[in-house]
């Protein structure tokens, strides 16, 4: 209330609270300093965890960042002293902030369950978490204005770490990062239905921002970006899963529209693509799982988007044509395209207000009849998350969610790159360097021979020798022979091992499937020689 | 009423409605200053962090080879010879293989056929490097193209036999050294020419090294047929410089043939009779590739010249190496 009252006196017009604040006790500013210091403190002896200090950067880095916190705190102590200012902190429960905080911590406990990662990164998470409660209550005292203690922090936090985090030594940018997402929530602001509020949703800002850098700079391979938008399918059934929780977003916040909208948009194009080239565009999906959680979990923060029904829908419409595009946009740049879903949110939550402009101009002019529906807004939304479930529904059924997809399957690139669809070879070049990566020397082989012969991609013999070499380090036969050879390259069926991983189907390696079992999979994706091998 | 972006930038643009606007002393101007300097020093940061900025440079370990006696440092470190190490085997036929009858220690492996113990072959000539391929060598290789070798690989001295090499990463070293040898000014004669009529730098086949090691009187070790601690490096616990037993009664005199390292040899492993052909009838088996002459860890057995080893083409172990030829494909 002080600080408001400060701000109308110089001039400026306050933003009004959401709620109230109550401020408690006296104002002392050391005392309410124990708060940040005790978290900085928290955070410096998270260091000792195995988790961190098995790694010289990563104990440096929560060093730095619970160091930072505390000069912070020494500094603003000093300047609370000399202007005889009060720090003031009022409680702020928020149901988008503790409920989407839930949904998220299911999220990362049923991914963590199925890739391991997640859980050794929980550690990390308790340290971002103290950084930002830290960090976001210095910044609001930095400001003058009264901290609003709640749960704020914990989707910013959940919701960044479920699509990007840094590799340990680069950690330190992990602070930065969330630092960066705080301060545009900050310092980013402009008016909207007569409130001064923040226009970016704070961790789609860091992450669109760190987004962009990392792309320019090279070095996606800084973070876990890729592995995070590749291994959520390991998870099973993991888009039945993302559509549960996201149905308790879409009840709690009625996010429907946008959430929904975006899907059909991208199941539509998907299948508009598909119908007109032959081949899938998501190459393995007709969404994939990470943007499924994105359009979900990341697009939907009710703050950033706009309040209508129609004004959601144009959302949704925008950020599912946008991560069609940029899908495309990205590859067509050899830039990772696992980026589609974090590039578009910023500019769209730049666009609200204009989408809120037209709704209104729409409405003023009559042309929106189904703005004024009949329902109450409640029902409103409990229309739409009917045909929401209606149409997720005929998607699972019609194969185009959880279960095997036609992308899945190598043999079908070859089919589809042998009669020259489009993308198909690019496509078919990906899956098998991918595959190559993960150490199934059937498909270094091939990748070898891909470069060597010209025929899917360019000829590069060094590439086409590294993949050689791969091969043959792998035990695969021909690969070995290959780099003998100035011509004429063999090839020759997978063996039992690369099919364990060539027949996973986005899921996990099929580390413990009987053999016979491994054939007959291996004769459903198309591989002949599997099927005469399995015939009894 | 219209509202409009604020961004602490009071006055600019195109301001079409009187709106209350942040101004500087609310913070948001430093604010966003901060925030763009933040971004921009990550950005500069990362800019440096990028794994291939730089083209290609030498991988951590590897420093331009030192000067070694004996060794040429203006022809990437090989022997100071008239034919840079390479040793002339003369053309005609040597019994290949093992059998018990006339060496006790002889495997299985040896045998030439379920009828013959033993086989002839018949060779043309070739020259095969007088010592094993040092880890000089090998780094003035991994200096000049980029190669990235495993981090062991060129941490012991640089007269040492260069080991945790996998079979491609040694027939890499002598594709290069093909092309290296066949471009430099100050090649010898001789090696120029047959690089000019299509010899190549290999790897040897089981064959050309077992004629190399038993030489023209057909012996069970390089040396002789007997055993012997003097005469090689094995049962120890490292490897030696090379050349570090004289070797002057050994078959063209050549060095280290048994002991030191174990030498990959570019033939498959698979049952004799040996054929130069390609291995091309088991492809779905795992690859596995003969290596030759036992190394400083093994019993005097292995260092037979007719010890057959089977090596992983991908392992990179601290007792094996290589050696190379120069031959017609």
């Amino acid at each position: 209330m002080a600080a408001a009252r400060k701000r109308r006196a110089r001039g400026g017009r306050a933003t009004a609270p959401a709620a109230p604040p109550r401020p408690a006790s006296p104002p002392s500013p050391l005392r309410r300093l124990a708060i940040p210091i005790s978290l900085g403190l928290a955070l410096a002896l998270i260091s000792a965890t195995d988790r961190v200090s098995d790694q010289l950067v990563l104990t440096r880095s929560v060093w730095a960042a619970a160091g930072a916190l505390l000069a912070w705190c020494l500094v603003l102590a000093l300047q609370a002293r000399r202007d005889g200012r009060t720090l003031s902190l009022h409680v702020v429960l928020r149901p988008q902030h503790y409920v989407q905080a839930m949904l998220h911590i299911s999220v990362l406990t049923y991914w963590g369950y199925h890739w391991r990662p997640v859980y050794d990164h929980a550690w990390l998470l308790v340290a971002q978490l103290l950084f930002a409660y830290a960090f976001d209550m210095l910044l609001a005292w930095s400001r003058r204005e009264s901290y609003g203690l709640g749960f704020g922090p914990f989707p910013i936090i959940f919701s960044t770490n479920l699509f990007l985090w840094f590799r340990d030594d680069w950690f330190y940018l992990q602070f930065l990062m969330l630092a960066a997402g705080f301060m545009g929530k900050a310092f980013v602001r402009w008016e909207r239905d007569g409130r001064r509020t923040h226009i970016f949703n704070p961790s789609a800002f860091s992450l669109g921002l760190f987004s962009v850098v990392l792309i320019a700079t090279g070095t996606t391979s800084l973070t876990w970006g890729q592995e995070i938008a590749s291994t959520l399918t390991l998870a099973p059934r993991i888009y039945l899963f993302l559509f549960a929780i996201g149905l308790v977003a879409m009840y709690a916040f009625s996010i429907t529209l946008v959430a929904g909208t975006a899907a059909i948009v991208l199941f539509g194009a998907s299948a508009l693509y598909s119908a007109v080239t032959g081949v899938p565009y998501f190459i393995d999906s007709e969404i994939p799982s990470a943007v499924f959680l994105g359009l979900h979990l990341l697009v939907t923060d009710p703050s950033t988007s706009p309040r209508t029904p129609v004004g959601k829908a144009v959302f949704g419409l925008g950020y599912g044509l946008g991560v069609f595009l940029l899908y495309a946009v990205l590859g067509f740049l050899g830039v990772p395209t696992f980026y589609d879903k974090l590039l578009g949110v910023p500019l769209l939550n730049l666009s609200v207000r204009w989408i809120d402009r037209m709704v209104a101009r729409l409405r003023e002019g009559e042309r929106l009849p189904l703005v004024d529906a009949p329902l109450a807004p409640a029902q409103t939304n409990l229309a739409f998350m009917t045909g929401w479930i209606l149409f997720f529904g005929a998607m699972t059924l019609a194969g185009a969610t959880d279960g095997r997809h036609r992308g899945d399957t190598l043999p079908f690139w070859e089919m589809t790159c042998g009669e020259g669809r489009a993308q198909a070879c690019e496509r078919l070049l990906q899956i098998q360097t991918n595959y190559c990566g993960d150490n199934a020397g059937w498909a270094c082989n091939e990748l070898g021979r891909y470069y060597a012969e010209g025929v899917v991609v360019t000829p590069d013999p060094d590439r086409a020798r590294a993949a050689f070499a791969q091969a043959c380090e792998l035990r695969f036969q021909a690969g070995c022979l290959n780099l003998l050879r100035p011509d004429d390259w063999l090839s020759s069926d997978p063996r039992p091992i690369d099919y364990r991983l060539l027949l996973r189907e986005a899921g996990p390696n099929l580390v413990d499937m009987p053999e016979p079992a491994l054939l007959t999979r291996a004769c459903a994706h198309g591989w002949r020689s599997a099927c005469g091998d399995s015939t009894p | 009423m219209r509202a409009r972006l604020a961004f602490g930038l009071r006055g600019q643009h195109a301001v079409t409605e009187p709106s209350p606007v942040m101004s500087p002393s609310d913070g948001s101007r430093p604010g966003l200053m901060l925030l763009a300097l933040l971004i921009a020093g990550v950005g500069a940061w990362m800019f440096t962090q990028t794994p291939s900025r730089g083209g290609t440079e030498p991988p951590p370990g590897a420093a331009p080879p030192p000067a070694l006696p004996g060794f040429r440092s203006d022809a990437w470190l090989l022997p100071d010879e008239p034919l840079l190490g390479f040793v002339k085997i003369p053309e005609g036929p040597f019994l290949m293989g093992g059998t018990p009858a006339t060496d006790p220690g002889a495997f299985d492996n040896e045998r030439w056929s379920s009828t013959l113990s033993r086989g002839t072959v018949t060779l043309e000539t070739y020259y095969l490097s007088r010592y094993e391929v040092t880890v000089a060598q090998f780094a003035a290789f991994v200096v000049d193209t980029g190669y990235e070798p495993a981090a062991e690989t060129l941490a012991a001295p640089g007269d040492h036999p260069v080991s945790h090499v996998s079979w491609p990463d040694a027939l890499a070293y002598a594709d290069w050294l093909t092309g290296a040898l066949a471009a430099a000014p100050n090649t010898p004669e001789p090696l120029r020419q047959r690089l000019a009529a299509g010899w190549r730098v290999m790897l040897p086949t089981e064959a050309q090294w077992e004629k190399a090691a038993r030489g023209p009187d057909d012996r069970i070790y390089p040396w002789g047929d007997t055993a012997d601690r003097a005469r090689a490096n094995f049962q120890g616990q490292t490897t030696v410089p090379v050349g570090s037993y004289a070797c002057d009664d050994c078959p063209y005199g050549l060095a280290d043939m048994g002991g030191n390292v174990w030498e990959w040899t570019r033939s498959p492993y698979q049952p004799y009779p040996f054929t130069g052909d390609d291995d091309v009838d088991t492809l779905g088996d795992d690859a596995l590739w003969v290596m030759r002459g036992g190394s400083f860890t093994d019993p005097e057995r292995n260092l037979r010249t007719g010890t057959r080893g089977g090596g992983d083409p991908g392992a990179r172990r601290p007792f094996m190496g290589f050696r190379v030829v120069l031959a017609t494909p």
